[in-house]
């Protein structure tokens, strides 16, 4: 009885977990269906506000089931759910054109670059070693050497070697930087779970799901990012603007239904001013920003009365809200300022060592002086939402755009939110990316904190030394197709154009802005090479035809071997199906994706788990024709089946590994869903299927129907 | 239920004749190589493939009027799954799809909805290509090397040329097939999902029939080989109809209900599921035979003569 107790758990135990890998599938599934109808409603709102509100009402209840459940769902390849497929490729010959110096390019060097060019666009060589193998041919026979083509500047004692050195350094952080600036792009146009990954030394492969606009795409990809510096304009005027729009949205609020779940805005607010607190507490980033002691109210979390107390701490003197209770003043500050309570704003006095105040959009007069942005990462849809109305856009100062950092904040990750920096920056651009020659992620000597250095060419050290001297103490912010990714405080006049910015929360974040940076330095523009798009009828099409192929095969096969193999047929094909959904449940949680070919995969297991029951019931019946008796002849067949059944199955898997590591993409796929299925099949035939044939057996029964002829039995 | 009873068929004999019908199976397959040359996918040659549906009737001549006004003199048009469904194929790599998606809207009284797109560049073509012939090349060395180190090398060599014949068996229909139009089958990356799964189960297979001489060679020592391998084949061969049988049943299905993406794929399964059967039961063992008798000079027939007249005599005294 024991033994049969641990053949009921083991059995359970894997249909539990085969249950509950794939349950996040169904969900998700479930969830989506639940999502296209309020999209469906969000679609005939009337306003782009209600639209918002809608999916927002949506996000609020399922968002972060829907979250979860797609975490750790088995993903649809772009064959079977439709979507654009991208491969991008770095132009390093462009790249080595680019790195030369202009001065020195003459018509050897151009003839080189071409015939590279022209070589590039069908073999899979290395770009660079087709370079130097036409720069020796050609180059050097008239007496030129890489020396004469490129000069880095800074770099001492150059030689070839070094030049190429450099050519491939700067190949890997071309790649790097066309990924960051992608990723970006991709994010902003509101991509749902994008794959992208390197490939290689100089590919990016991109998997978009339900893309459908591709000219639209094609040109995003393959735009040169825009690297500029602005100056940093968060005064007065651009506060001023967003009390101006509170007031407008509440003065027009018979168009637009603003808040319509007090609680939950007075959950964000709440959320809001436990930033203000860790901001409070955090150490210096900037000289803007000294290291203040705790904020005096450092109840303001708990206590929406904040708004009022704060209202009264800021210079102003009128409270509109005196008098009220306290819930009620926060209900109404918040119907009051429909725009401005979607963020927290700050206030840093100029007076120096002076601390950082939230700021209330209480009254209409601001102090002069630096105010700092944060905004969670879920107000961000309607915070743009705003601002892009037509109305509030003429608004707008004329000199102004808002632009948002390109990363959350590091030290609020750590608490699981993601907060923003927003700014206003001056429009114009005091300088662009293309005066950069080189930047460097390294550490700061003095204290060891990451920080990055740059340097600029001629032409830009001087403006840059203009600049940065008529704009002492300010901020100029690095933006890169218009998001932020540093905005540092001008220290001194920076002559001679090599600068260091400092204060990064750690070296992957000096990193990235080295990537950024080079977006100036490095002209790698990335070419299309490959493109497949899915259109979404088909997808659809192709798995409903999968779906209803498959399962009338498996059942099939369910009934022949039911008729074949009796009852011992129908364990084999629960023992089969139990295969199957193991499968599915097994790539979900390894993150995979099934594709065509991954269902071709699930067939070949299908075949080979049947096989693999096949083998041993058959050895089973010959057994028993012998005369063994049951329990013995139970015991043969397995153990003798069992050599066939490794190694057919050894030998496949090794296949599987082989075409696993050689191939390419859909390869892969169905090389990953094989390997699988092989573990599962070895386990499910020779495990499973074993121990229900026994539980079945364990009362002493004399017989067990493997479709033998009765006759044999009865002996 | 059963299907065989103890069976005793001659699978070893006549090993030439299976031998020469594969070999000119083969054959045919190089022959229609040549004068149907092989048509590689989009996927191998790089090029843009659009694939439409429209809502009314319409035939090619009318789509590949419409294309050729904006410019593309040779693209290739032609059916794909169900009615008034098309593939276009041009080779230019630019904006192929605006191209043609203004040319199809200037056909009037029809609208039409793009399935899918397809562009490659001809350098990635190249390479997949090449990279497919690699993972296929090193994944037989491999198997070659387990085969052959968990039976005998000669087996590991008898399991691969088994899988060659079935690779190029199973190209040879798909070249057939295609030139005669019977389907439409090219040589793209589905295919060669399938040929892979064919590889796949052609050496499971060849070993369980392996693995069973193995275990007989052990059971009954000095037994003429002849014999031997002809019981094993026969001992499995239930087992063998049985497989396959379930195999096939699936393609079929998959064959009539998957639709137009899977047609190609199930159908080159089919085939390469039921020459990877006959390969394991008529190639595979007797290359072994034949290397036996003609490399490591062993006289395996005149043992197996006798072995037959014993059987004959005994058949004729009961």
């Amino acid at each position: 009885m024991k033994k049969v107790l641990g053949k009921i758990i083991l059995v359970g135990v894997t249909v539990i977990a085969a249950i509950a890998m794939l349950y996040p599938t169904f969900r998700a599934y479930n969830l989506e269906s639940i999502q296209k109808g309020y999209l469906q409603r969000a679609k005939s709102a009337k306003s782009p506000a209600d639209s918002l509100a809608i999916m927002e009402s949506f996000k609020k209840q399922y968002g972060e089931a829907l979250l979860k459940a797609k975490n750790s769902q088995l993903k649809l390849g772009l064959d079977l759910r439709g979507g654009m497929y991208v491969t991008l490729e770095v132009d390093v010959a462009k790249l080595i054109e680019e790195t030369a110096s202009k001065e020195q390019i003459d018509e050897t060097f151009e003839q080189v670059i071409a015939k590279t060019k022209e070589e590039a666009k069908n073999t899979d060589q290395d770009v660079i070693d087709i370079f130097l193998k036409n720069f020796n041919a050609i180059a050097r026979p008239k007496g030129k050497s890489l020396i004469s083509y490129f000069d880095f500047g800074n770099v001492r004692d150059l030689s070839d070697d070094k030049i190429i050195d450099k050519l491939r350094e700067d190949q890997k952080q071309a790649i790097d930087q066309a990924l960051e600036v992608l990723r970006q792009r991709i994010d902003q146009y509101g991509v749902a779970e994008p794959n992208i990954q390197k490939q290689g030394t100089n590919r990016i492969l991109m998997e978009l799901p339900g893309v459908s606009n591709v000219t639209e795409m094609r040109s995003l990809l393959q735009t040169t990012a825009r690297l500029e510096f602005k100056l940093v304009k968060n005064n007065k005027q651009i506060v001023e603007f967003f009390a101006r729009i509170d007031k407008f949205l509440h003065d027009r609020k018979a168009g637009i239904p603003e808040t319509n779940n007090v609680q939950d805005t007075t959950k964000a607010t709440v959320q809001n001013a436990d930033i203000a607190k860790s901001e409070n507490k955090k150490t210096a980033e900037t000289k803007l920003e000294k290291k203040t002691e705790k904020l005096e109210k450092d109840s303001i979390a708990k206590d929406s009365t904040v708004l009022v107390k704060d209202s009264t701490k800021t210079k102003d003197s009128t409270d509109p809200y005196a008098g009220l209770p306290k819930e009620e003043a926060a209900r109404k500050y918040l119907e009051d300022h429909p725009f401005t309570r979607l963020f927290t704003t700050y206030y840093a006095p100029q007076q120096k060592n002076a601390k950082i105040v939230p700021i209330y959009y209480t009254s209409s007069q601001f102090p002069e002086g630096e105010y700092m942005f944060k905004i969670l990462e879920d107000s961000i849809p309607k915070f743009n939402e705003i601002l892009n109305r037509p109305e509030i856009k003429a608004m707008m100062p004329a000199d102004l755009q808002i632009a948002i950092d390109a990363k959350p904040d590091q030290r609020f990750l750590k608490q699981n939110v993601k907060v923003f920096d927003f700014y206003s920056l001056k429009k114009e651009p005091e300088l662009t990316g293309d005066v950069i020659t080189d930047a460097l992620a390294t550490y700061d000597p003095t204290n060891n904190a990451p920080m990055v250095t740059m340097a600029m060419n001629s032409d830009g050290a001087e403006r840059w030394a203009k600049i940065t001297g008529a704009n002492l103490q300010k901020r100029i912010a690095i933006v890169l197709d218009d998001r932020v990714y540093s905005a540092p405080v001008v220290q001194s006049k920076i002559s001679g154009g090599n600068s260091q910015i400092t204060g990064m929360a750690n070296a992957e974040e000096a990193r990235l802005l080295e990537i950024v940076l080079k977006a100036g330095a490095l002209k790698a523009p990335v070419q299309i090479i490959e493109e497949r798009i899915v259109g979404p009828s088909l997808g659809e099409d192709s798995i409903r035809n999968g779906v209803t192929a498959s399962i009338i095969a498996a059942l099939a096969v369910v009934l022949f071997m039911f008729i074949y193999y009796s009852v011992g047929g129908l364990v084999a094909d629960f023992a089969v199906i139990l295969n199957i959904v193991l499968m599915l449940g097994i790539l979900a949680s390894l993150g995979g994706t099934l594709s065509l070919p991954g269902i071709a995969g699930i067939i070949l297991t299908l075949g080979m788990a049947v096989d693999a029951n096949v083998l041993i019931y058959e050895r089973i019946r010959e057994e028993l024709k012998k005369g063994r008796s049951l329990k013995s002849a139970i015991d043969e067949g397995f153990s003798k089946a069992l050599s066939a059944i490794m190694d057919s199955n050894i030998t496949t898997f090794i296949t599987g590994l082989i075409l696993y590591y050689f191939g390419s993409g859909p390869i892969q796929g169905f090389a990953l869903t094989l390997m699988i299925g092989i573990i599962m099949t070895l386990f499910t035939a020779i495990l499973i299927s074993r121990s229900i044939i026994e539980m079945i057996i364990s009362n002493g029964a004399s017989h067990f129907g493997f479709g033998q002829k009765k006759l044999d039995t009865i002996k | 239920m059963q299907f065989f009873e103890k069976t005793n068929i001659d699978f070893v004999t006549r090993r030439n004749a299976w031998v020469i019908f594969s070999v000119s199976i083969i054959l045919v397959g190089f022959l229609t190589a040549f004068i149907f040359p092989p048509k590689f996918g989009i996927d191998y040659t790089g090029g843009s493939e659009i694939a439409v549906a429209f809502k009314n009737n319409i035939n090619t001549d009318q789509i590949r009027n419409a294309v050729n006004k904006v410019g593309y003199k040779n693209s290739e048009i032609k059916s794909f799954g169900e009615t008034n469904q098309f593939l276009i194929r041009v080779q230019d790599l630019g904006d192929a799809q605006s191209k043609i998606q203004t040319a199809l809207q200037g056909i009037s009284n029809n609208t039409f909805t793009i399935l899918k797109v397809d562009k490659i560049g001809a350098k990635i073509g190249s390479e997949l290509r090449f990279q497919a012939f690699i993972a296929v090349l090193l994944a037989i060395i491999a198997m070659l090397i387990y085969i052959g180190f968990r039976f005998e090398f000669t087996f590991g060599l008898g399991a691969i040329i088994a899988l060659v014949h079935d690779v190029f068996v199973v190209i040879t229909f798909v070249l057939v097939f295609n030139a005669l139009g019977i389907m439409d089958l090219e040589i793209n990356q589905q295919i060669l999902a399938a040929v892979l799964t064919v590889v796949g189960y052609s050496v499971n297979d060849t070993v369980i029939i392996f693995d069973r001489i193995r275990e007989n060679q052990d059971l009954h020592k000095g037994m003429n080989f002849l014999k031997l391998a002809n019981l094993s084949i026969n001992e499995t061969l239930s087992r063998t109809i049985n497989t396959v049988a379930t195999v096939v049943i699936t393609l079929v299905v998959l064959l009539a209900f998957g639709g137009p993406v899977l047609e190609g794929f199930a159908f080159t399964m089919l085939i390469g599921i039921l020459t990877g059967t006959y390969s394991s039961v008529f190639i595979a063992t007797n290359f072994v035979i034949w290397y036996q008798e003609k490399v490591q000079k062993i006289d395996l027939e005149s043992g197996w003569k006798a072995e037959k007249e014993k059987s004959a005599k005994a058949i004729k005294t009961a």
